[in-house]
């Protein structure tokens, strides 16, 4: 790009800074009225878990984070439709491969201890498949063609199973009377967890096998051989 | 139950859907067009309810509203709900034979139904967040959607398309953020009481307008639609083109009226609608120079676009009342019927395409003619593009006319009849190839002695005598009024 150009647009984009700051400035010195974090912290007790983030995004503003759930899906689908995924890097060294046997059950337990501890510290369902999908990074790095993942089948029911658990107790609240993703305050708790389980499942599922980069593999193993099969050779 | 509280069906059915196809690929024909059916028969059950009770509205959570998300459906929701109901049932069905036998099935059933699911949670949001993720969804499913032919013009375009989509979005949350900052809400009910002019406020109705007059490819900003939507499959042309773009539209119209008519002036308003004089002719200029059919539509995309954005500074220089109703009815009006014709238009120039194996508008001779039913129905939705009468833009174009002379801003009249004419240049000049099996001739006029008198009087009853019609009372020594 031409030089004075970026100039004139790193100044453009410097001048919208300051104008932003500036705003957010008043707006902060000046009284604000209510908040909701207030709100929020009020209602805690009622909502099943005791920390607020998860009250927030398990309850409070469930449906959001529903479709963000959802948004998760659509990339991989959109991922899986580009085509097949490309062959598995080569097996790792000798060091790599100790390091996946130690850290990948390492990141799998955590991920389970994050899911519990959600509910009343920082946590939950996002942080713990992200994890979960750390270790499918792992997995793939250290040679494993599918990043430790199921067959094509099994991945579309583990990719679906967050946004399906999840829509389907909100239908099935709904049918009860108490209204769409509407907890009942004694089954919050269990009904919050549920659905933190199979999100965390989901996600961790959905990260791997989009670090993947395409379509899963049959459920065999590839046929034709790796070019790590024909070093061995 | 009450319909209340059932309002989130049109949302849920869609998605139920996309999960039941991409667990189930091998039956995703059946399963994909049965999910639209009830998504379809979901949207259109909102909008009966809300045509037979007024407007409706909940709270999801149990948590009242500040605290909850609410979701609402109005009059101009429910117009829109209805239209993405039969546009996608009609694509959805069109979708079971385009891509029957080929692989890429699997991968448009559930893309398509969670883009639909976004479609409708666009229209039935309350709350600027939940739209933000709402945007998200739609902007990831469509660009994955538009990549589905797989050939490299289609990817870049798409990834293009995408990146573009997430400026917009950011922009738009942004916005969100600063008024959340200031106010202490989400809620756009509960926000527009509080609203007051200030500077945040100024600066969140730009940032807002600008992120999603970007994901509307308001001229000059749509650069990135002609290649995402000429090269997408023809069923995902049509949703992209007739309801994707329209979603954006939807959101600033609805930002426009219930959440900034405290901050929202005259000047925005005009700027807006030069933008959309400039999308007209510019975006009709070109759909009469593209090589291509489905060019041909997504830049006829563009101007019909900017048509909508022509209402926003006559709705703001009207007073309330029914003058002002009026144009709002025909916005939302003119933004259906396009919805309805391109995807009309897309869906039989993908006909075309397959039957002829490409789309080269000079190279269609006597292909379509083959086709009786399919170049009917790209003579239907023309003659609605232009605005012809009896079509829906005709009764909007003549109210938009109205409101021209009526608030004295004369010169979008100029904009109105360039962009009829060029559209019925660009339409016609499809049909005639279309009809014609000879090779067409290189110059206009072939015998200009002969052909030059029929094509004066031709001229003269279609162009100068309904334009310059005035002189006419006074020959005829009549006072009264015409316009």
């Amino acid at each position: 790009m031409n030089r004075d150009l970026s100039l004139l647009i790193g100044i453009l984009v410097s001048l919208f800074a300051v104008l932003l700051l500036w705003i957010v400035y008043i707006t902060l010195s000046a009284e604000t009225g209510p908040r909701l974090a207030t709100l929020a912290l009020e209602q805690l007790p009622e909502s099943g878990v005791s920390h607020p983030v998860t009250a927030v995004l398990l309850n409070y503003r469930a449906y959001d984070t529903l479709l963000e759930l959802a948004v998760l899906l659509a990339a991989l689908l959109g991922i899986w439709s580009l085509g097949p995924a490309p062959a598995g890097f080569q097996l790792a060294g000798p060091a790599l491969a100790v390091m996946a046997r130690w850290i990948v059950p390492l990141a799998i337990l955590t991920g389970g201890y994050l899911l519990w501890v959600g509910g009343h510290a920082p946590g939950g369902a996002f942080q713990a498949g992200a994890l979960l999908g750390s270790a499918g990074v792992i997995l793939r790095l250290a040679g494993h063609p599918r990043a430790g993942l199921p067959s094509e089948e099994a991945q579309r029911w583990l990719v679906v199973a967050g946004v399906g658990v999840f829509v389907l107790i909100g239908l099935l609240l709904a049918a009860l009377g108490y209204g769409f993703l509407t907890y009942p305050k004694a089954g919050a708790k269990w009904l919050i967890l549920l659905i933190e389980t199979a999100a965390t499942l989901a996600i961790g599922a959905t990260l791997a096998a989009a670090y993947v980069g395409g379509r899963p593999l049959g459920a065999a193993p590839p046929s034709t051989p790796t070019p790590t099969e024909d070093a061995r050779a | 139950m009450t319909s209340t509280s059932l309002l989130f069906l049109p949302v849920a059915v869609p998605l139920l859907g996309a999960l039941l196809v991409t667990a189930f690929p091998r039956t995703s024909s059946i399963l994909g067009v049965t999910a639209a059916l009830a998504s379809s028969a979901g949207g259109l059950w909102v909008t009966a309810q809300t045509w037979l009770h007024g407007d409706l509205g909940s709270v999801l959570g149990g948590w009242g509203l500040p605290l909850g998300i609410g979701l609402a459906a109005d009059g101009l929701s429910a117009a829109l709900l209805a239209m993405s109901s039969l546009v996608g049932l009609g694509i959805s069905v069109y979708a079971i034979g385009y891509f029957a036998g080929s692989e890429r099935c699997t991968h448009f059933w559930p893309l398509w139904l969670l883009l639909w699911a976004s479609l409708n949670g666009v229209f039935l949001a309350a709350d600027l967040f939940n739209l933000y993720v709402m945007l998200e969804l739609l902007g990831l499913s469509a660009a994955a959607l538009g990549a589905l032919t797989g050939s490299r013009e289609a990817i870049a375009a798409n990834l293009r398309y995408l990146l573009v989509g997430l400026l917009g979005s950011i922009t738009y949350l942004l916005a969100v953020a600063l008024l959340y900052a200031g106010y202490g809400t989400l809620d756009i009910g509960l926000l527009s009481e509080r609203l007051q002019p200030s500077p945040l406020a100024a600066t969140a109705l730009v940032l807002m307008i600008a992120g999603l007059a970007l994901k509307a490819a308001l001229f000059p900003m749509h650069f990135w639609l002609p290649p995402a939507h000429a090269n997408a499959p023809a069923p995902v042309s049509a949703a992209l083109s007739a309801l994707v773009v329209k979603t954006a539209f939807y959101l600033i119209l609805r930002l426009w009226l219930d959440l900034f008519p405290a901050i929202a002036d005259a000047a925005a308003a005009f700027v807006l609608g030069a933008l959309g004089a400039g999308a007209v002719l510019w975006g009709s200029w070109r759909a009469l120079r593209a090589q291509r059919l489905k060019l041909l539509a997504a830049y006829s995309t563009v101007a019909q676009i900017g048509y909508l954005f022509l209402f926003l500074p006559l709705i703001q220089a009207t007073p309330a009342g029914a003058a002002r109703d009026d144009l709002i009815a025909a916005c939302v009006l003119m933004a259906i019927t396009h919805g309805f014709a391109k995807a009309g238009f897309f869906l039989a120039a993908g006909l075309v395409q397959q039957k002829a194996g490409h789309d080269r508008i000079d190279e269609l001779g006597g292909a379509a003619q083959s086709m009786p039913a399919t170049t009917f129905s790209i003579a239907l939705a023309g003659a609605a593009l232009i605005g012809l009468p009896p079509s829906g833009s005709f009764v909007s174009k003549w109210v938009m006319i109205g409101g021209a002379f009526t608030t004295g801003q004369w010169w979008w009249l100029i904009v109105i009849a360039a962009g009829t004419g060029l559209a019925a240049a660009y339409i016609f000049r499809v049909l005639g190839h279309a009809f014609g099996l000879e090779p067409t001739p290189r110059c206009f006029l072939t015998n200009a002695r002969a052909e030059l008198p029929a094509f004066l009087l031709a001229a003269t009853s279609g162009v100068l005598l309904g334009l310059g019609a005035g002189p006419l009372w006074s020959l005829l020594g009549l006072s009264g009024g015409h316009a």
